[in-house]
């Protein structure tokens, strides 16, 4: 095959791989938002947080597959801690006090990340299993990206099992659209949302695992991927996962298509996309609920 | 005797602030001219947030397009006074903010927010980017500062000479408060607020929403615009990251919380606040962002009416006044009209 052709598969399986990664972050933020009506503001901070556990891990055990599996375990326990001590305190005053509050915890996430590891880029290696290219039909392709690809399919496969085929999955898309019925039906909410809280940052803390070898760990991860997060899910619409996720796989192609042709412009396009959605839909793509 | 007391307060402030550079010198007269530009800064965005009910995370593109405004102004245009220089940048917020409105006015809420975070970093990163205009990140600085001419009498230098400047910008700045203290106290200030309150009922009073929200939008946008012109002109310098970023859009929003919602001096006192524990933390340690970050958190979960709802409940409690009839804190009813 000829390289043109091949440089535009290799953007393409990385503009994939991105997307697949803020759809990770964005439907933690869905998932959150659609059951509990927060826009979690600290939910990059966590993500980054997660790179940096991850980088840990793979510090002190030399295991990447370890660290895949702990570190968003860690911060899915932050997750819950902050709602359960702080949000959960603050939900009676409406939702700018949450926002406010989210705010001020991804401030602290940030400054406390800064003393404990400092500020500069720190590298996490690939696993030698998924080093070096694979040909298929032709073609190289990256092995780690294309399992970052499958590893987000797998997760998201694991996540609609669960809210499509448990009893554990139907609580949550009943609060979803009624949380005080669902509450007056003897089920205990607060649980269900710590619960939520905690599976959206573990969600979080995958994507942010995933990307550290791609990117490398340092503070500015929580803006630079953070922001795209967060305009995926404005652009979707708040609490639409189907939003999120076509949203998610344009921005993907948008942003590695875009270096491609327009670098300078690059990071406009997106925020750009966004605009022109919301001046026509001010709820986003899919979004239905009154926000 | 209540009219007295408030000319002698009156006064006390005035001389404070006329002897001011005298007494804390020039490191500290600096200091207050920050805390001025952000206070008026901070009550713009009130403007909008307290008063309106409308979060706005990108209140910084108004800052940064009067920075931006008045920077290219004194940068090109030869000769340019300092007076039209600062009413350039405050053109250049009120246009921004003009084409902006048609689309803004129409949502509310969340969407309001983010799509103002979005505007933000669109406008943040166009500064970067176009390069020939706003010389990316190294931003535009060294621009000729002009003097202040008032015609016949003199020609005062402000260029290297913080006093001057301080002066300056207390007579601007302090006008700039004081016109927006005027525009809540209007007929159409009740409006806005009213807007905050129940939007529907206003509607069916026969007042046009949207275009009640434009105005205030522009209004607020303008002012912002007007402190992010000084804050140009006292840096001698624009940059992207120090006039557009997302954190300059966060800073009034902070100082409001902090402050206190709804009152008009709130802001002024969460500016204060955070310029003095700016000043105090960075004697100790860098860790501004840690110590900000846990002020916002207490705040929020123990103190949601801020400073100023802190203050009026201290007030009710030692001297016994009974609570104004119509109270400008209803920090909590703020807080559930913008969500």
């Amino acid at each position: 095959m000829d390289p043109t052709t091949s440089l535009y598969v290799a953007q393409g399986i990385h503009g994939l791989a991105y997307g697949m990664i803020l759809f990770l972050i964005a439907s933690g933020l869905n998932i959150i938002f659609g059951m509990m009506g927060i826009l979690n503001l600290a939910h990059t901070a966590f993500f980054m947080l997660a790179a940096y556990f991850g980088y840990q891990v793979v510090a002190w055990t030399g295991s990447y597959w370890l660290a895949l599996l702990i570190a968003p375990i860690c911060t899915a326990f932050f997750g819950i801690i902050l709602e359960r001590f702080f949000l959960r305190r603050v939900h009676a005053l409406g939702h700018l006090g949450e926002l406010i509050l989210t705010v001020g915890v991804g401030m602290v996430i940030l400054a406390v990340v800064k003393i404990f590891w400092g500020t500069e880029s720190l590298p996490v290696a690939v696993p030698p299993a998924l080093m070096g290219m694979v040909n298929i039909a032709g073609l190289d392709y990256p092995v780690y990206r294309l399992f970052v690809i499958a590893l987000a399919l797998v997760v998201l496969g694991f996540m609609g099992l669960v809210l499509y085929k448990t009893r554990l999955g139907k609580i949550v898309r009943a609060a979803v659209s009624d949380a005080d019925m669902v509450n007056a039906l003897g089920i205990n909410i607060p649980v269900v949302f710590m619960l939520v809280f905690g599976i959206g940052t573990w969600l979080a803390g995958i994507a942010g695992v995933a990307i550290a070898p791609i990117l490398t760990v340092f503070p500015g991860l929580d803006g630079q991927v953070g922001m795209d997060a967060f305009i995926v899910v404005v652009t979707g619409g708040f609490g639409s996962l189907m939003g999120a996720f076509i949203v998610s796989l344009i921005f993907g192609f948008l942003s590695s298509y875009g270096i491609q042709f327009v670098s300078q412009l690059a990071p406009v396009l997106m925020v750009l996309f966004m605009a022109i959605v919301l001046a026509f839909k001010p709820n986003g793509l899919f979004g239905e609920r009154e926000s | 005797m209540n009219k007295k007391l408030q000319w002698i307060s009156w006064a006390v402030l005035v001389s404070v602030l006329a002897l001011y550079p005298r007494i804390f010198g020039i490191y500290y007269t600096n200091v207050f001219v920050t805390f001025a530009i952000f206070a008026v800064y901070a009550v713009s965005l009130n403007l909008l947030l307290g008063y309106t009910g409308l979060l706005s995370f990108g209140q910084a593109m108004f800052f940064g397009a009067g920075g931006y405004g008045t920077a290219l102004a004194l940068k090109h245009i030869q000769g340019i006074a300092l007076m039209p220089a600062l009413g350039i940048g405050f053109l250049a917020a009120i246009v921004l903010a003009a084409i902006l409105s048609p689309l803004v006015v129409r949502v509310s809420g969340t969407a309001f927010a983010m799509l103002h975070l979005a505007f933000g970093q669109v406008m943040y990163v166009l500064a970067l980017k176009l390069r020939g205009i706003t010389g990316g990140e190294d931003g535009i600085g060294n621009f000729p500062i002009p003097n202040l001419n008032i015609p016949g009498i003199a020609a005062i230098p402000m260029k290297n000479d913080p006093v001057n400047f301080y002066y300056f910008a207390v007579v601007v700045l302090g006008l700039s408060l004081w016109i927006m203290w005027f525009f809540t106290k209007t007929p159409f200030g009740q409006l806005q607020v009213g807007v905050r309150d129940n939007a529907k009922r206003i509607d069916y009073l026969g007042y046009k929403v949207p275009q009640i929200k434009a105005v205030v939008y522009i209004f607020s946008g303008a002012f912002a615009g007007l402190a992010g012109a000084m804050f140009v002109l006292f840096q001698d310098m624009v940059s992207a990251d120090g006039s557009l970023g997302i954190l300059v859009s966060f800073n009034p929003i902070i100082s409001t919380v902090v402050g206190g919602m709804g009152s008009f001096l709130g802001p002024v006192w969460g500016a204060a606040i955070f310029q003095i524990i700016e000043e105090v933390v960075q004697r100790f340690t860098e860790r501004v962002e840690l110590v900000v970050g846990i002020i916002l958190i207490l705040v929020t979960m123990f103190a949601p009416g801020g400073f100023a709802g802190w203050m009026s409940m201290l007030k009710q409690k030692i001297f016994l006044v009974r609570p104004p009839r119509l109270q400008p804190v209803a920090t909590k009813e703020i807080l559930e009209k913008v969500s």
